[in-house]
């Protein structure tokens, strides 16, 4: 019984979570209660994993009820490789944000650890569910719930900040439900992905609904034209909520494309393919360029996500194994790596209500062990060899060379940035001496906010150093991914649709 | 047995993690954990010494870092002759600079965080030099990159440190783009980056082109060798600080001086020649590339000889007299001389390691604050090694440039008009070698610091505290003995040494195996020491008065004294068309394109939707699809809907 429902105990877990907070009161306990819940669901997702058939392409754990005979709405899951990586990677942020927000958040911490909760199982559910119409409202409940974590507990300028995050996502959430709407009309009345993905969809029909799709998802990754929400939303979200936006909520954009675009529409991804290469490499030149003018440390890590998410939609673009291979690894990697950086700007934040740059310098004399994981992980993100960002962004170039050489000089241009606007901002921050009063006197970070930031530096090496496991997980399903899109690029002979 | 071996870069990253791990727990013993560790990979190394002399390359593999398609990354150590020789090096001045810091760094407040780091940096040049993977190479390359920086931002409480260490780690960045693009290249070309099999594969693929112009529809088909050697060089220039990338190095003078030891004599600055002599049987395959590099060795050897003619900081000068020298060995790589490339490595880092202790030393003697005040000309101790290391510094390039055995070397690569060329920029460079290394030795010492003191990096450590007078004399003795073996291999063993290294390297033809024996005491040996010691003499006669009569009272030479004092304006060059123009382009762009109000949202909104209806009326309706006018006008509201909003 246990075995046989997995995956909707994991959805399951923190719901029950939040079933338990209804009935206790005290600060201490909901703390505890959601840090339990969180970190059952993180254990459930491992063993997931040790249950996984790593040779195996297609689903795995996968169950079925069907809910609405005459609409075809099945409660379906199921997990390849891909959707595992991201599910491990939710779960092991949830734990952190409930960490983070111990003492830090001040008001209504039961209401903010249910929607911390309500928010893993509305983000897990995307990543799990094989139903479209299921993904729909998981993907709604996250916008709803990451809304009001903002506009409650967040920033100084958070109600404009909140406003322009729901009205994008709502945008984005319309054009899904098109999406949705015309592919089970087009797609034999059917909302089931596998069914989808196996039959296909007539491709002149496919052009339209990849674009409505890839609209969509790209205002979730977002891509750069879309990207206007982002720096407001990930800037007043209070620390746990950056956390989960940039880490796990980012990543159901990338996944979409993955899940529903590439296997889908493969036509339509090869003919599209050019424009939204050139739109990654954009994102990621314009996401350094201007995180390099920002003033505000979050702000900067906000916009150096919109350059590390251009590497992910690069990638899965180039639609060779290697390129999706790290495309993958980097959305793992880039959830891993801005979700410590933003546990770090929250740590300062905690300590002076205050994110500008000018605020702080000379923290390495205070504040020696925080400065040392800020460095760490401020490596991490610019791509420094031996972190796992290494290996996803050198995988994502090496596909990406079979295409052009100069795609992958501009894209390494983007690194050289990001390591001048990371180590810019640590040399005004870390070093030097203190800017204010308040800067000379801060207190290093404690071992509840070291045990934040531990597992994540872990990973990091450990991704940096052995990738091994993780590429395993995903090789099967990704190999299985680029065959069914790169077969339909063979075949294609059209000279039009090659630009 | 050979997994013993594993041990020669684990001992020092064990330390390393121990030391990160324990803190403040070591707080002045963490030398006890770094020199054991260092010393017992040096121990290792001279073991490793015995059995490649006996038997051959050892080969320890790692494991699998990587696997995904056609790419396969199996990491792996690698020690053949010419590794070996690096491993001596590398571990042999660590082990001297580990001694030395234990009781230079006494009482600074980051002593633990020191001795973590240096191991750390030893730990990755080692891993570097028995890379067996061009990957793994690239790791370690970068991985120390992170350590300069740490270093250099040691003393962090000063501005200038934390800007220096900016600067090195992002010139670096720079150069590193093309180390990394040509570790792709060589990925698409050989389908593989195994070091071994790519140089085995080498020669089959010398008639291999790649399109460079594609991008632009133009066809200009480059040699993929050559390609791949221009890039991967341009990662060797930034290690290496070769013009225009060596702006970082004298910035790196920030770091204390023991870690100046370290970058100069053991690490960082020589991954670059390293990587052009592992590389050797693919560069000659590019006459190009091989031109390419020796004119900007020899460019950089002029270069930064004369600017450290005319420097006045004791630091500077030492800087730019190690972008000199790398300069020269650089240029010999060009030129085919690979085994006098690594020689003057082995040399120049023992010297320079010498050097910057023995100076050191020096100026530790003369500190202000240690109870004696500025206007106090005390005499530094310590000035009769310091001449030494000078003499031997500035006889080292005419003896192992123009050494008999490689003469001929000037003409293999083809170009045997430019020979003379070279010579000449060598002679000159001897010249300018030998003037401004005792010039600043006698300034300096005899007469005692003037008024820069403050231009002296200094440790940043405390002046209250006491540090010993005269620290580890014995240490710099074992230098000078080192220094006088190399230099016996030079005199008597010259063949012995070429031959150990020959099975490494690609070597020119009929440089080995010719019976030529030692030094041949050449003309052109003659006259290049002739003209060292001219330099020597020069440099004493302006000794009155040293610093005021190098600019001249002419018009023109006060101009070009200004110039080169100036570094060619470089930097300013650096920060004025590069840096500021990307930093305020971010500024206009986050001001302009994200910084726009509501108001002139909606303005731009209004003037593309009346555009468009423009167009609209223009052209006929009917003619369109009216389902494709519906998509668009909905797509373009979407759009602008959006736009308003955010």
């Amino acid at each position: 019984m246990f075995l046989d429902h997995l995956l909707s105990w994991v959805l399951l877990l923190p719901l029950l979570g939040i079933g338990v907070l209804f009935c206790v009161r005290d600060r201490e306990m909901v703390n505890r209660v959601a840090l339990s819940s969180t970190l059952l669901t993180f254990g459930l997702s491992l063993i997931v994993w040790a249950g996984f058939d790593l040779s195996r392409a297609d689903m795995q754990f996968v169950e079925r009820f069907e809910l609405m005979p005459t609409l075809k709405v099945h409660y379906a899951l199921g997990v390849d490789g891909i959707s595992l990586l991201m599910v491990v990677l939710t779960a092991l942020l949830s734990p952190i944000a409930v960490l983070c927000s111990w003492t830090a958040v001040a008001s209504k911490i039961r209401t903010f650890m249910i929607l911390i909760l309500l928010l893993e199982t509305a983000t897990l559910g995307v990543f799990l569910t094989l139903d479209l119409v299921f993904f729909y409202l998981f993907w709604e409940l996250t916008m709803v719930c990451a809304y009001f974590l903002m506009v409650v507990w967040g920033g100084a300028g958070r109600s404009p900040a909140g406003l322009k995050f729901v009205l994008y996502s709502f945008a984005g959430g319309l054009i899904l439900l098109l999406g949705i709407l015309g592919l089970y009309v087009e797609g034999g009345n059917t909302f089931d992905l596998v069914t989808l993905s196996e039959q296909g969809i007539d491709p002149s029909a496919g052009y339209w609904l990849f674009l409505l799709f890839f609209l969509a998802f790209a205002i979730k990754v977002p891509m750069v034209p879309f990207h206007a929400w982002l720096p407001g939303a990930y800037a007043e979200s209070p620390t746990a909520g950056s956390v989960i936006l940039a880490g796990a909520l980012s990543k159901m954009g990338a996944y979409g494309l993955l899940r529903v675009c590439l296997p889908l529409f493969p036509e339509a991804s090869a003919y599209f393919a050019p424009v939204i290469v050139w739109l990654s490499i954009a994102a990621i030149m314009y996401g350094g360029l201007m995180a390099l003018a920002q003033t505000d440390i979050k702000k900067l890590v906000a916009y150096s996500s919109i350059s590390h998410m251009g590497f992910v939609t690069l990638g899965i673009f180039v639609l060779n194994s290697q390129a999706v291979q790290g495309a993958v690894l980097q959305m793992f990697n880039h959830g891993i790596v801005t979700g410590a950086l933003f546990l770090a700007v929250g740590q300062l934040y905690d300590r002076t209500q205050s994110r500008s740059i000018g605020d702080f310098g000379g923290l390495h004399k205070t504040m020696p062990r925080f400065v040392a994981m800020f460095l760490l992980f401020s490596a991490a993100s610019f791509g420094l060899p031996g972190t796992s960002s290494f290996i996803g962004e050198f995988l994502v170039l090496v596909g990406t060379s079979s295409e052009s050489f100069l795609k992958v000089l501009l894209a390494m241009s983007g690194i050289v940035l990001a390591a001048a606007y990371m180590l810019w901002m640590l040399q005004r921050v870390a070093l030097g001496q203190p800017n204010t009063k308040a800067a000379s006197l801060l207190q290093d970070i404690g071992p509840r906010e070291m045990a934040t930031l531990i597992p994540l530096a872990i990973v990091v090496f450990w991704v940096g150093l052995y990738p091994g496991p993780l590429m395993e997980m995903m090789d099967a399903s990704v190999t299985h991914l680029v065959n069914q899109v790169g077969g339909v690029q063979l075949t294609q002979s059209s000279p039009g649709l090659t630009p | 047995m050979e997994f013993v071996y594993i041990f020669i870069p684990l001992l020092p990253l064990l330390a390393f993690v121990v030391l990160a791990l324990g803190g403040s727990q070591f707080q002045g013993n963490s030398h006890k954990v770094g020199i054991p560790a260092i010393v017992g990979s040096f121990a290792l190394s001279v073991l490793a010494f015995v059995q490649v002399l006996r038997t051959g390359p050892i080969e320890v593999p790692l494991y699998t870092l990587l696997q995904s398609g056609t790419l396969s990354i199996d990491l792996g150590l690698y020690i053949d002759q010419l590794t070996v020789l690096l491993l001596l090096l590398v571990s042999g001045v660590s082990s001297v600079v580990h001694v030395y810091s234990s009781r230079y760094m006494i009482g600074d407040s980051k002593y633990n965080r020191f001795f973590a780091v240096i191991s750390l940096f030893t730990f990755s040049m080692l891993m570097l030099v028995m890379s067996r993977n061009l990957l793994m190479l690239y790791v370690f390359w970068e991985v120390m990159g992170l350590c300069s920086y740490l270093l250099i931002s040691h003393a962090a409480d000063r501005r200038s440190a934390g800007l220096a260490a900016t600067k090195a780690f992002l010139v670096n960045a720079v150069a590193d783009v093309g180390f990394g693009l040509g570790v792709i290249l060589t990925f698409a070309t050989f389908g593989t980056l195994d070091i071994p099999e790519i140089l085995a594969k080498a020669p089959a693929m010398t008639d291999h082109t790649v399109n460079v112009l594609g991008w632009i529809g133009l066809d200009l088909q480059l040699r993929s060798v050559t390609l791949i050697s221009l890039l991967l060089f341009m990662g060797a220039m930034g290690k290496s600080a070769q013009f225009p990338f060596h702006v970082w190095l004298p910035y790196a003078m920030e770091a204390p001086t023991p870690v100046s030891a370290l970058i100069h004599a053991a690490t960082m600055v020589n991954a670059g020649p390293f990587l052009l002599v592992r590389l050797s049987p693919l560069l000659v395959l590019s006459p190009v590339a091989m031109t390419f590099i020796a004119v900007i060795g020899a460019t950089t050897a002029l270069f930064a000889g004369i600017v450290s003619l005319t420097q006045s900081d004791i630091k500077k000068i030492l800087a730019y007299s190690t972008i000199s020298q790398i300069g020269f060995m650089i240029m010999a790589c060009g030129l085919g001389a690979f085994v006098v490339a690594i020689f003057h490595l082995l040399a120049h880092g023992c010297y320079k390691a010498f050097f910057f202790l023995s100076t050191g030393n020096a100026l530790a003697s003369v500190e202000p604050g240690h109870g004696h005040g500025q206007d106090d000309h005390r005499k530094p101790q310590g000035m009769g090694t310091l001449y030494g290391g000078a003499l031997l510094l500035a006889c080292l390039p005419p003896f192992i440039l123009f050494s008999g055995p490689y003469e001929h070397l000037w003409g293999v690569t083809g170009f045997a008009s430019a020979t003379i060329g070279f010579r000449i920029i060598g002679l000159i460079t001897v010249f300018v070698t030998s003037v401004y290394l005792f010039k600043s030795i006698t300034s300096l010492f005899v007469h005692g610091p003037k008024t820069y003191w403050p231009a002296i990096g200094q440790s940043g450590s405390d002046h209250s505290i006491i540090r010993p007078q005269f620290m580890n004399g014995s240490i710099l003795m074992g230098l000078l003995v080192t220094t006088l073996i190399l230099g016996m291999v030079l005199t008597l063993f010259w063949n012995w040494f070429a031959g150990f290294l020959a099975p490494a390297l690609a070597l020119a033809d009929g440089v080995v195996g010719e019976g030529t024996v030692g030094v041949d005491f050449s003309i052109w040996l003659l006259v290049a020491l002739g003209v060292a010691v001219g330099g020597w003499a020069f440099a004493f006669s302006m000794h009155a008065n040293p610093w005021q009569q190098v600019g001249g009272s002419a018009n023109w030479k006060a101009r070009l004294y200004v110039l080169f004092w100036n570094k060619l304006y470089i930097d300013e060059i650096y920060d004025a068309y590069i840096v500021n123009p990307t930093v305020g382009l971010a500024q206009w762009l986050s001001h302009h394109a994200e910084g726009l109000g509501m108001k002139e949202r909606m303005e731009t909104v209004g003037r593309c939707a009346t555009m468009l209806t423009d167009v609209l009326a223009l052209a006929k309706p009917r003619l369109i699809g009216q389902n494709i006018l519906v998509l668009i006008f909905g797509f373009v509201c979407t759009m602008g809907l959006l736009y308003v909003l955010s």
